[in-house]
């Protein structure tokens, strides 16, 4: 037995799966809650590349749901995208991890290699500005948020994992992202508290992130289209299609212009950069 | 560096359906990819976004050719590289399965008329690409540069497909 992962058990996704997998790279925008266990799975089936994403520290309160972590983490105060390459290298030490203490903005020139983006934020902002960026370089990206809301003197957990396929709808498209959202958040900026989160939700929409992935990546059977749009109902512990699919344009026309693609500054000198 | 067409699927569905269908005289259908250039930390990516087909009429019927473009549908495609400042990426279709090849006619003339999208976008890189139903290979000519390189190929959608990722790709 060697360090090289044995993905026998799953050889089911086809002959060349090991392949594939091997040589995508996927982006963890967000290593907390959702994105600790999406890079903990992408590691089990045997994924090539991470680039996970996050400025922050762990700390004392991330403890209850991000997977991986430790109490002498918190102690010693290590940054979360250090878990997330500690858990990725446990399971198969032959992945390559380019982890990036920062925020999104600032490795946007790495983050155009990817193939798939993993989208595992807080704000509507900034799953609107990922979304964004994903279009404009071609790149699926896979969203997923859970929310606690209080009504009547009880709590409500609900979420969603949404597939932002370019040229398919865009979370614009599916109501998720709306200037009146957009507003009221920006309203609230610097004045919202701790949002409340556990683990088990954020594990059930990690879990589907990364069959949504899989379905892209090493489709096992072509019967049934991966829906777009998938909705989570915590309290009654179920998951659905939303019924905003049968609503939805077949395009997307936020989303459809030529400008809206590539490098707006694109100049053929950057190409010594990159060489 | 690595240079990467990136497509959208559904571009792609629509591009072969196109190339598909029997032309009166020519053996073949070519279209021309209309793309934005990106650089990443490691690769050119050409991002498509449009095509630009070449109408019946702008075929010439030249028998040692499978597809020949006249004048009139050379001088179209370079207006619309001006006037939508694109990079454009020849494309034509080898209807088989498997990793396709460029004839040597195909690389003849690649080098003859690719450049020429430089009198009219010098800053931008431009190619050509021949798929076969389940893969592509391409060239690129990037400014400065007196050879091509190779392009790799990415559909996006659903399944993902990139040429460099299979066996037989």
């Amino acid at each position: 037995m060697g360090d090289k992962l044995n993905l026998q058990r799953q050889s089911f996704l086809g002959a060349d799966s090991e392949i594939v997998l091997g040589r995508s790279k996927a982006a963890l925008v967000g290593i907390g809650g959702g994105g600790s266990h999406i890079a903990q799975q992408l590691a089990h089936i045997g994924l090539g590349s991470f680039l996970p994403i996050d400025p922050d520290f762990i700390e004392d309160t991330n403890l209850n749901r991000l997977v991986g972590a430790t109490m002498e983490d918190v102690k010693l105060g290590i940054a979360k995208v250090d878990i997330a390459e500690r858990v990725i290298k446990a399971v198969n030490p032959a992945a390559e991890v380019i982890k990036r203490r920062a925020n999104w903005t600032e490795v946007t020139s790495e983050l155009r290699d990817v193939d798939i983006i993993f989208a595992c934020v807080d704000s509507i902002s900034c799953r609107s500005e990922l979304e964004g960026f994903a279009r404009r370089f071609l790149i699926p990206l896979i969203d997923i948020g859970m929310d606690v809301q209080e009504s009547s003197g009880e709590f409500s957990i609900s979420g969603q994992v949404m597939l932002s396929m370019p040229g398919k709808p865009c979370m614009r498209c599916m109501g998720l992202v709306n200037d009146e959202a957009l507003a009221k958040e920006a309203a609230r900026y610097g004045v919202a508290g701790a949002k409340p989160q556990v683990v088990w939700p954020n594990g059930t929409l990690a879990s589907i992130a990364v069959g949504f992935f899989m379905k892209l990546v090493t489709p096992w059977e072509t019967r049934k289209e991966t829906p777009l749009l998938l909705e989570y109902d915590g309290d009654a512990q179920t998951v659905a299609q939303s019924y905003k699919l049968a609503y939805l344009p077949a395009c997307c026309k936020h989303f459809d212009s030529l400008n809206e693609l590539g490098d707006p500054f694109w100049t053929p000198d950057a190409l010594a950069i990159v060489e | 560096m690595r240079t990467i067409l990136k497509l959208t699927a559904t571009l792609h569905e629509d591009l072969v359906q196109r190339l598909r269908v029997p032309h009166d005289f020519a053996g073949e259908r070519v279209a021309f990819l209309k793309c934005r250039p990106a650089l990443s930390a490691t690769s050119l990516l050409l991002l498509a976004g449009g095509v630009h087909h070449v109408e019946d009429e702008d075929y010439v019927d030249d028998p040692s050719a499978g597809a020949t473009v006249g004048r009139s549908g050379l001088r179209k495609a370079l207006q619309a590289a001006y006037r939508e400042a694109v990079s454009m990426v020849h494309v034509h279709l080898h209807e088989h399965r498997g990793r396709p090849r460029f004839s040597r006619t195909d690389l003849r003339e690649n080098a003859l008329f690719v450049p020429d999208f430089w009198n009219v976008q010098p800053s931008l890189p431009h190619g050509a690409v021949v798929f076969s139903f389940n893969s592509a290979v391409g060239q690129c000519w990037i400014p400065g540069r007196s050879s091509p390189s190779s392009v790799e190929v990415a559909i996006v959608g659903s399944p993902m497909r990139c040429t460099w990722k299979v066996t037989n790709g």
